[in-house]
């Protein structure tokens, strides 16, 4: 009810929102009497962040890699272009 | 070094940009070539990509196998949409862990900055399911190296006796 209170949105309305947010992980919500409070769960946002992380990870020790390939190529080709 | 970039574009995209001390056209090879591509896009060490196949052409079927070696592994397969020779490149991409993830369109773009390259890719955020697929996955690799590392330091002080 209170959360609905900012929103030009009815009731039913609000509670689906706040379902989809539930379902996602972003909130959670519990039972007290006939109020229904909700917090945040910053948890649910770091699975974004952890994958982020780990495909930082993999692309960094690519790259460094792929800085090593190109080195080499363009050793050959000096190389090539001297004869 | 801090040559990388990677961010959210909202989201729904991740951009990722590098500089590479080399002409665009070898950065492009680099990415499209196999005998080229399996010299370096392995992820964690240790791990080895025996079957590359990058036919660079529109329509051209990508497949990018990799193993640690002891039996684990997975596989990529995808297929090239739009190909500028030494600009840009678009495909399509899917892992197989082992259910395919949802297709992820990437666009890698090679511009000529000073002697060197500076590449842009961007590709789609996987959703929730896939990520966590994704990290499973990466879990279990970073999970090897870390026993490998651990292994090594034991091993030390033994052949100190």
């Amino acid at each position: 009810m209170e959360l609905a209170e900012p929103f030009e949105m009815t009731q039913p309305a609000i509670s689906r929102h706040l379902k989809v947010l539930e379902d996602a992980g972003l909130i959670a919500r519990r039972v007290d009497g006939t109020r229904r409070p909700c917090r945040l769960q910053e948890e649910g946002m770091q699975p974004v962040e952890e994958w982020l992380v780990m495909l930082r990870k993999a692309m960094t020790r690519n790259f460094e890699r792929l800085d090593k390939v190109l080195a080499a190529l363009q050793a050959g080709r000096k190389r090539k272009g001297a004869k | 070094m801090s040559k990388m970039t990677l961010t959210t574009e909202g989201d729904r995209y991740v951009v990722v940009t590098r500089r590479f001390a080399a002409s665009p056209e070898l950065v492009y090879r680099a990415h499209t070539e196999p005998e080229l591509i399996k010299q370096w896009m392995l992820g964690p060490d240790g791990w080895t990509m025996p079957v590359c196949i990058s036919e660079a052409r529109p329509g051209g079927r990508i497949r990018y196998e990799w193993t640690d070696g002891t039996g684990a592994g997975f596989y990529l397969t995808g297929e090239y949409i739009e190909l500028a020779p030494f600009t840009r490149t678009v495909h399509v991409e899917r892992m197989h862990l082992p259910d395919p993830t949802p297709d992820n369109r990437v666009e890698t773009r090679f511009e000529p900055q000073g002697t060197g390259t500076l590449m842009t890719m961007r590709m789609t955020l996987p959703d929730a399911k896939t990520r966590a697929a994704m990290l499973a996955t990466g879990m279990e690799h970073g999970m090897e190296a870390g026993y490998v590392r651990l292994e090594t330091m034991l091993g030390a002080p033994s052949a100190q006796r």
